[in-house]
């Protein structure tokens, strides 16, 4: 039963990754399309996006008929496919999208609220900490003192050396 | 090479390497940190170095990235990087029946000689390679390419099809952007920031950093701590007459397997692991805690690194990812790899011969003075760990142009990655598609300009002719060796 949905996870993963991958080369096609004919080279600018479009199309198809035939015959040899070892069970998807999320709004603060290096990097710690360690106010300022002092020390090297204004 | 040396031995290139070797040990005894993270993270920092100091700095975290791995590998069953799988097979074994010492010391021995004899291959064939490959024009280099594509494609990984649509789309991400033949724009969609394209570093870091670390964050958290080394680590004269023969033939099979691009350090480890059972008068004690078995896979891990640079350096072909980003590092700062390096920029080209021998050195006094300390790395807990990655991701990729579109390219592309190893494409492919495709488009152009477009002029070619056959037959070899192996299996049914 496990191996089955493991099979079917398999298959969704895969026909998920056809469909990305079609679209994928449609844009890249459809971009090639409004590019200029060959002018000074023979072969042109559009040539490598036009050729790599059909391969990614070929490939997607590929994938997709495996993905569905795969289920209809188990014992079906795959090919060149050979078993992929295993892989950790991931124990906590939510705590990786946590951190995504964090991730994300810290960039954001940085660049369209304009929040000050230091300050926004020392929540960022914290929040780091909270997600991935245990939530109390102890990691909290534990975290948050270890990303005040990186984030001071990242700002005075990347602006004193590298020359790069961290603000 | 004498200068090479000279340039190498001043105060700021060998702290510079001594820095790149300690950091590559730690990271590489983190599992799941690799050594390609550490290097796609330092490089934003080499920007305002002298090209010898940045190249050293970068060698001594790869030679260490990849030698720190044996150590979570022996005492935790957890192989710091993929390179070290082989050594959990008879290092942990060891571990458990009291002897963790006596395979670190092995194993850290093993690691050293398989450099030392694959800097041997390097400083020997990579000027003669160099001066042979003088003799290439674009038709050769655009095969050449080729070819290291799909080998990477097809021979590392599980799925040929998965391998292959991993380096087209690579190819694909690294079109946008100024075609530098027309200097007209392409696949921009009218949007000013995909004009200078998705810069190297920040597909990088996004790929292999931000998908990592997404990924350990999710992962469930390992209680199991090291056991410690107690004691001094134990090394005898008599072990080169025992393991002398094993830890020449193992380096030299890991120098061999780093040379093919794709194959990888963990292949070779496993290879030589392999040929260790095979000519062993005792193979079933391979597995069981049995010493030959660590000297083999430390011994070949090592020297596929040195194996992998004479591409690198002589041809400008990267035998894997980390290869991928030297390269990227060196074009930085306005070098290309490739058989001129030895005439335009000697002291680059002999500088990383260089810095590989001395860079394993260093690795050897680090990892015997320190090994005890090292292992504790792998206790720091993983929130202490992932939190300061993040940032210095979010940093490094700001630092490079000093905008924020790098650092938003940095967060997609870690998406991306994420979805792709989520359905079991591999990332190795898919950025090294991303680093050649310019190259391999540029010497297509550039060899029918030459031909007036005649495709057919390959075929006057002869070392062209030979990268397209091996392309060729890696793409049909496994096909043909399954149907061989059929007709073996029905044979064998009628006999029965």
């Amino acid at each position: 039963m496990a191996n089955l949905r493991g099979q079917n996870r398999e298959m969704a993963a895969d026909l998920i990754l056809s469909g990305l991958v079609a679209f994928a080369a449609a844009v890249l096609l459809y971009g090639a399309a409004s590019l200029p004919p060959p002018r000074f080279d023979p072969l042109g600018s559009a040539a490598l996006p036009r050729a790599l479009g059909v391969l990614m199309l070929i490939f997607s198809a590929i994938i997709a008929v495996r993905a569905l035939t795969r289920r209809k015959l188990p014992d079906d040899d795959e090919g060149w496919v050979v078993p992929n070892e295993e892989e950790p069970r991931a124990a906590s998807p939510v705590r990786g999208l946590l951190i995504f999320v964090a991730l994300v709004a810290y960039v954001a603060a940085l660049d369209f609220a304009r929040a000050p290096f230091v300050p926004a990097t020392t929540v960022m710690m914290a929040v780091s900490g909270l997600v991935l360690h245990r939530v109390d106010w102890r990691t909290g300022l534990l975290f948050g003192a270890i990303g005040l002092g990186l984030a001071l020390g990242l700002s005075y090297v990347f602006t004193h050396f590298l020359y790069v204004d961290l603000r | 090479m004498g200068d090479a040396f000279t340039l190498l031995f001043t105060w700021q290139n060998l702290a510079l390497l001594f820095v790149g070797t300690s950091l590559g040990i730690v990271v590489g005894a983190i599992p799941g940190l690799t050594a390609s993270m550490l290097i796609a993270l330092t490089l934003p920092l080499t920007f305002h170095m002298e090209p010898v100091g940045a190249v050293t700095l970068l060698i001594g975290e790869y030679v260490g990235g990849i030698s720190g791995g044996l150590i979570t590998a022996i005492l935790l069953r957890m192989p710091g990087t993929p390179a070290s799988i082989v050594t959990t097979f008879d290092g942990y074994p060891m571990a458990r029946d009291n002897r963790a010492e006596r395979a670190l010391a092995l194993g850290i021995l093993a690691s050293v000689v398989g450099g030392i004899i694959s800097w041997v291959f390097l400083a020997g064939m990579s000027p003669a390679l160099a001066r042979f490959a003088l003799q290439f024009g674009p038709w050769e280099y655009f095969t050449l390419v080729l070819m290291a594509l799909v080998m990477l494609a097809a021979l590392a990984h599980s799925s040929m099809v998965k391998g292959l649509l991993a380096a087209v789309l690579g190819m694909a991400f690294a079109l946008p952007g100024i075609d530098s033949s027309t200097g007209s724009d392409r696949l921009t969609f009218d949007q000013d920031v995909l004009l200078s394209g998705f810069g190297l570093l920040p597909v990088l870091i996004g790929a292999f950093a931000i998908s990592q670390i997404l990924r350990d964050a999710a992962a469930p958290v390992s209680k199991e701590r090291p056991a410690l080394p107690k004691s001094r680590l134990p090394v005898y004269w008599s072990d080169a007459k025992v393991h002398g023969l094993n830890m020449l033939r193992s380096s030299v099979i890991g120098t061999w397997i780093g040379l093919l691009p794709g194959i990888g350090a963990n292949i070779a480890a496993l290879m030589a692991y392999t040929t260790a059972k095979q000519v062993s008068r005792e193979p079933e004690r391979f597995g069981t805690g049995y010493e030959p078995g660590v000297v083999a896979g430390e011994c070949a891990n090592n020297a596929s690194i040195g194996g992998a640079l004479i591409p690198l350096i002589t041809m400008g072909i990267p035998g894997s990812v980390t290869e991928a980003i030297l390269i990227g590092a060196l074009t930085i700062h306005n070098l290309q790899p490739g058989p001129l390096l030895f005439q335009n920029a000697p002291e680059i080209a002999y500088g990383i011969i260089a810095a590989y021998l001395v860079a394993n050195i260093i690795m050897l006094v680090l990892m015997w003075g320190a090994v005890k300390y090292i292992a504790r790395v792998a206790q720091i807990p993983r929130a202490g760990l992932l939190g300061p990655i993040l940032i210095f991701c979010v940093v490094g990729s700001y630092a490079i142009n000093g905008s924020f579109v790098d650092v938003w390219v940095m967060i997609a592309f870690g998406i991306i990655g994420l979805g792709l190893e989520a359905a079991r494409v591999p990332l190795g492919p898919f950025v090294i598609g991303f680093v050649l495709s310019p190259i391999a488009e540029e010497q297509l152009r550039a060899s029918l300009m030459m031909s007036d477009g005649n495709f057919w002029e390959i075929l006057q070619r002869p070392y062209a002719l030979l990268f397209l056959a091996l392309a060729v037959l890696t793409l049909f070899w496994p096909a043909f060796l399954a149907r061989i192996r059929d007709r073996q299996g029905a044979l064998k049914n009628e006999r029965a």
